[in-house]
């Protein structure tokens, strides 16, 4: 399995971008790469663009959606597949910049509403015209509890969702909400036609149903348990991507190995998210070419038992210097990833103005490898023989390797872990389920945020917060993310969000091990998608199209 | 001369006649109990069943909430709208009463009816229990056959020497191997899909059931060797071949038919068996069949889904028992009589 599967099934952070993303046009720079800092492997943020259309192509998915309604798409399988049938009001880019999509314009007149200008003359797939009703219909899913959608979240501070004029929407706000606005370009921004979503009712974006919305491809079939095949929508309002394949097939394959041979026989053209262990296989391989592009994931170990020994933040400080984290990138990322220092990617941090990002870089407190160090440290903790378990499921080697350096690092500082294998259903249930974390220490995740903005990561650590798993609370952390989340100031919305990020990596509720690219290959018959973590949200089945 | 042989014939037809009769009304009689049998099997495992699978740990509530923290109010109010607030027996008698009317309720990973989501899964585990049926009873029988005709020759020992490593090889390394020699590297099956069309379909098909069949194959061929060489080694058999009854006729007559009894018994055991162990060759072919989809749905506590898929391999097995219950004493005369005389 790759990351986020059942193993770490990513329990994705939504972090928002850029406030001044409106402004950036999509700025596609056709086959640059650059190298990531003394790395066996470059990023690359465009592959040749496509020579022309293509009548269709094969995509592969870990995993086979449960449903394609937007207010459950939480998971890669569904985000990737409609992030090119529907379309959000706005759109997170390849860069990770926002832009405009279905609204043309939006602005902020009070701290407390934000206004959407909706774009005029955009079509769904069944012919109809996009409404302002429709927008409100859409948005209003997400704060309906006979819905339970897993968007919630985003929501949290939303009064009212409602139609100011033929064209345009207003959401008003309880509390000011700096990054409401940066989700509109994720799945809680997404607009669907609301007669289909009347009139389909509960069987809404099943695989009889499918979804009827305004984007590149449309839905044309779903076959239960194979495949998935979109359409290209003819009528489609922006030519810059209008579809270059006329119809493209997901297949559902969850097993890693057998989605590798299926790039190496062709029988698939391509697929994200790459087993790490066939880096290297599919890199000499003649069937096509291996890209890395821009993410905001980070393998964290999740310290889920602040009673036991990892409740002494010394403790916790030792464990992390102690575990041999550039050991792990080399063992079981295939080399393809950098040790990490925060709970977010630097890419988190590209919205904010100035150095502030350097600056939140610079500022962060280094846990170099040091096994002497890190035992004289938690030797003051006084923990010495104790007990930790850690919880691991034998999916995939690189899950299988990183739990035994974190034991190893344990065992360095005196403590006596014990690994605990646990089923992938079981595995999954730990992250929303607290009966089955009873008893477990230190659990491994894959997090990744769905908007550019940090906090999409750190408001899930405020005291009570649903993935807030080890119930770590701490004032001062609290204090910090609230204001963050207030201030509309890019500069105050930084610096409060560095400061956030200072308590929590001193403080360790969660121990980040390392970032990763996202990986994509692509067969020798297609090319044209540009990598990047947006394949969630942004077209990029648009633009793959026949290679030369 | 003719018409001496002709007249005890005669007589033998008019015996055979009232024997069928009577062995048909005793095949019916039994055939209606046995059912009546298989239904009150099927009540007690839709109980055992449901009440196994609401007693198992993990709430579905909370799969249903995933990603998120319901208020209390908000847990409840899903929990109500599924229905998991009713007592027990409220629970299992909607279910049941859904489930004697054709609907296994909904399934609420995929937001579709518990039918819907079998029957677009079915037909691909059908065809691949169904073919692996055909390589166990076809390979699994005919090798079994040449072992025990050819025992201590060395045909024999090859045969004997294939059911130990065939008897040892999972069905996971078979279609590892398969995969990578017959898929990958010489590219003559496709490694992933169910395919299109009836050809297609079986193109696909070939590899996955060799990998599921194999271990059950050996196991076949040997159950068939040794129930031939027992019977080869009776008496009466001895017997008719000393008197000069072609070879081939005591075989068919004598050897093969009195040890079919133990191989049917065997086959619909393994047959049966076989519906649940398709999950590892479904996910290593990326097929999508009732195997793999059980899988997901225990992972994801889908309790609907579970319950409708394990009642129907219960019943898979109930009938397929029973079938062979029914076959048996029509192949095997002593267990005619003594069926009659019950």
């Amino acid at each position: 399995m790759t990351k986020s599967r059942p193993v770490p099934r990513t329990r994705r952070t939504l972090a928002a971008g850029a406030l001044a993303a409106a402004v950036l046009a999509t700025s596609a720079c056709a086959g640059t790469a650059h190298p990531a800092a003394g790395a066996a492997y470059q990023l690359t943020d465009a592959t040749p663009a496509a020579a022309g259309p293509i009548d269709s192509f094969t995509w592969s998915l870990f995993g086979e959606p449960t449903s394609i309604d937007y207010a459950y798409s939480f998971d890669f399988p569904p985000n990737q597949i409609l992030a090119n049938v529907c379309e959000s009001l706005l759109r997170w880019n390849p860069d990770l910049t926002t832009s405009p999509s279905l609204a043309t314009s939006y602005s902020n007149p009070t701290p407390t509403s934000w206004v959407y200008q909706i774009r005029p003359g955009v079509h769904f797939h069944d012919g109809t015209v996009l409404t302002a009703d429709d927008v409100v219909a859409s948005l209003r899913r997400n704060l309906d509890p006979a819905v339970a959608g897993d968007w919630t979240s985003p929501y949290r501070n939303v009064k009212s969702v409602d139609k100011t004029g033929p064209l345009q929407v207003t959401v008003t706000l309880n509390t000011p909400d700096s990054t409401f606005n940066k989700y509109m370009a994720a799945s809680p921004g997404t607009v669907e036609s609301a007669a289909t979503l009347a009139k389909d009712g509960k069987n809404y974006g099943n695989p009889a149903d499918g979804v009827n919305c305004t984007g590149p491809f449309a839905f044309s079939s779903w076959t239960s348990g194979q495949s998935l095949v979109l359409k290209r929508f003819d009528d489609y309002w922006d030519p810059q991507l209008k579809a270059k394949a006329a119809q493209v097939k997901f297949v559902f394959l969850s097993d890693p190995t057998t989605r590798v041979n299926a790039f190496r026989t062709g029988e698939v053209d391509g697929g994200w998210m790459v087993p790490p262990d066939a880096y290297g296989q599919l890199r000499s391989s003649p069937a096509g070419t291996l890209y890395f592009g821009q993410n905001t994931t980070v393998s964290d170990e999740v310290v889920n038992n602040l009673k036991g020994p990892l409740g002494d933040v010394r403790v916790r400080q030792a464990l992390l210097m102690a575990i041999d984290r550039k050991g792990i990138v080399k063992a079981g990322a295939g080399g393809v990833g950098e040790v990490a220092n925060s709970l977010v990617t630097a890419n988190n941090w590209s919205g904010a103005p100035g150095t502030a990002a350097a600056d939140a870089l610079k500022a962060l407190p280094a846990y170099p490898y040091d096994p002497a160090k890190a035992k004289a440290l938690a030797a003051q903790a006084g923990v010495a023989g104790q007990k930790i378990v850690i919880a691991t499921s034998p999916l995939d080697s690189q899950t299988t390797i990183i739990t035994q350096a974190v034991a190893q690092a344990a065992t360095a500082i005196g403590l006596k872990p014990e690994i605990d294998t646990i089923s992938a259903d079981k595995y999954t249930a730990l992250f929303t389920d607290p009966a089955a974390r009873q008893g477990i220490d230190l659990f491994l995740t894959f997090w990744y945020t769905s908007i550019t903005d940090p906090l999409d990561m750190y408001a899930g650590l405020q005291t009570g917060a649903f993935s807030n798993y080890g119930g770590w609370s701490n004032p001062q952390f609290d204090a910090a993310v609230n204001q963050a989340v207030g201030a509309y100031d890019p500069a105050a919305h930084a610096a409060a969000t560095e400061q956030a990020q200072q308590t929590a990596m001193t403080q360790l509720p969660w121990l980040p091990l390392y970032t990763e690219p996202v990986s994509v290959f692509l067969g020798k018959r297609i090319t044209g998608v540009r990598p990047s973590i947006a394949y969630l949200y942004y077209p990029w089945a648009a633009e793959i199209g026949a290679k030369g | 001369m003719t018409a001496d042989v002709t007249a005890p014939a005669a007589a033998a037809n008019a015996v055979t006649a009232r024997a069928v009769t009577a062995r048909l009304a005793s095949v019916a009689g039994s055939a209606v109990r046995r059912l009546l049998g298989m239904a009150a099997t099927l009540l007690v495992t839709s109980f055992l069943v449901f009440s196994s699978l609401y007693l198992a740990p993990g709430d579905p509530a909370s799969f249903l909430v995933r990603g998120r923290s319901p208020s209390p109010q908000e847990l409840a109010a899903i929990r109500h709208q599924y229905g998991f607030d009713d007592p027990f027996p409220v629970r299992y008698w909607h279910w049941l009463d859904g489930v004697l009317h054709g609907d296994f309720g909904r399934s609420y990973l995929f937001h579709q009816s518990v039918w819907e989501v079998l029957w677009s899964r079915l037909p691909a585990t059908l065809l691949l229990v169904g073919v692996s049926t055909l390589m166990i009873a076809v390979v699994g029988i005919g090798a079994g056959i040449v072992g025990a005709l050819r025992n201590g020759t060395r045909t024999g020992s090859a045969v004997l020497l294939l059911v130990t490593v065939g008897a040892a090889v999972p069905s996971f390394v078979a279609a590892i191997m398969l995969r990578s020699v017959f898929g990958v590297r010489l590219g003559w099956f496709p490694t992933i899909g169910n395919g299109a069309g009836v050809l297609d379909r079986l193109h696909h098909v070939v590899l996955p059931a060799i990998a599921l069949s194999v271990t059950f194959m050996a196991l076949v061929t040997r159950v068939t060797r040794s129930a031939m060489l027992d019977e080869l080694r009776r008496e009466h058999v001895e017997v008719a071949l000393s008197r000069g009854v072609p070879r081939p006729t005591v075989i068919r007559r004598h050897v093969l038919r009195n040890a079919l009894g133990p191989i049917t018994t065997v086959c619909g055991l393994l047959i049966s068996g076989m519906l649940v162990s398709t999950a590892i060759v479904e996910t290593a072919f990326g097929m999508s069949g009732v195997g793999s989809l059980l899988v997901q749905c225990v992972d994801e506590l889908d309790f609907q889904v579970v319950q409708a898929i394990v009642l129907l391999v219960v019943a898979a097995f109930v009938v397929v028992n029973t079938l062979v219950d029914l076959v048996y004493p029509l192949i095997d005369p002593r267990v005619r009589t003594a069926g009659g005389a019950r």
